[in-house]
């Protein structure tokens, strides 16, 4: 091969040459051959369309960009969460001090239990730090792959159009409209 | 034979949640003296000025790791005779023998209830659970 055909895409257009320029010939024994051939360049073909559509479908430079802010964003709510619970647990161990010892005990004993189970905001917070990592690893490998493979038509995602287009999900806390914002629209309307 | 009450605990996590149970479970035992640090070296840099009487740490922390500060605070003539506990969701063998190669008083997995706390403090400051 020349230097011309260093990357994918030019290679699978020699090869398709290649295959074309063989079928022309009437030599006997080409059609094993030229089966095999066919074989790889359909191979080829179907994996770019597949790759360019994770890419085309995740938006072109972060593959799993949105999802990694989704499960960071777990991470945050859960611990916002547990410190709320706690909040409430240590209101619920400062009343204790004021009742009789049977109803104390009681009650330290109800928040002991909180606290332990509040750790899992730790132990779920480290699983998907690691689920994160993960996910960086995969987009970086297969950002390299996708560049080797070249642009292949159709990378453009399907767009959910109607209501479909309206299903996003929870909103990241920098993206999403606070009640605030959603109460003057309101207002704005009735108005 | 209770706990000491007077002990001077640093607990080291980089889950500030973490820190709070740990803190909250420390003082249901009556263990108000604790200070706190969410990585190893403010800790240990912490624990230079002021040597605390028992180190409860994390493991898994940024920039400094528990296991690293284990081991620098056995290397530390001021720091080294301290009981070190560590608390932490590493359970693999491997992570076990690690940190006992490294001179760990005791080992704690998360999660962990108080009871496990308790005990674990008195094994390694030498009260009878």
């Amino acid at each position: 091969m020349t230097n011309q055909v260093t990357q994918l895409p030019h290679a699978h257009d020699y090869l398709d040459r290649v295959i074309a320029e063989l079928r022309a010939l009437k030599a006997p024994q080409k059609d094993t051959l030229v089966g095999v051939l066919q074989y790889l360049s359909d191979h080829i073909r179907a994996t770019r369309a597949e790759i360019g559509a994770i890419k085309g479908g995740a938006g072109g430079d972060q593959l799993f960009g949105s999802t990694a802010d989704e499960l960071e964003e777990i991470v945050t709510e859960t611990a916002r969460a547990a410190n709320r619970i706690m909040d409430a647990a240590e209101a619920i161990e400062g009343v204790a001090s004021k009742v009789d010892p049977a109803s104390a005990a009681a009650l330290t004993d109800a928040v002991t239990n909180i606290y332990e189970a509040s750790s899992f905001q730790d132990i779920t917070g480290q699983r998907i730090t690691k689920v994160v990592r993960a996910l960086q690893s995969m987009e970086s490998k297969l950002q390299s792959l996708a560049s080797a493979f070249g642009p292949v038509e159709g990378d453009a995602p399907a767009l959910a159009e109607g209501d479909a287009a309206l299903l996003n999900g929870p909103q990241l806390s920098g993206g999403a409209t606070s009640q605030d914002d959603i109460d003057a629209l309101f207002e704005a309307a009735v108005a | 034979m209770s706990l000491n009450k007077n002990m001077r605990v640093f607990i080291v996590d980089d889950y500030n949640t973490m820190l709070r149970i740990l803190r909250n479970l420390l003082r249901q035992l009556e263990i108000n003296q604790v200070e706190e640090a969410t990585d190893g070296g403010t800790a240990f840099d912490a624990m230079m000025r002021n040597p605390p009487e028992l180190i409860i740490s994390d493991w898994n922390m940024a920039p400094m790791t528990g296991l690293e500060l284990l081991r620098k605070v056995r290397a530390e003539p001021k720091l080294r005779h301290i009981p070190f506990i560590m608390v932490t969701a590493e359970s693999k063998t491997e992570n076990v023998i690690a940190a006992k190669q490294a001179g760990v008083s005791n080992y704690i997995v998360k999660p962990f209830n108080a009871e496990t706390l308790r005990a674990k403090i008195a094994s390694v400051t030498n009260v009878a659970a």
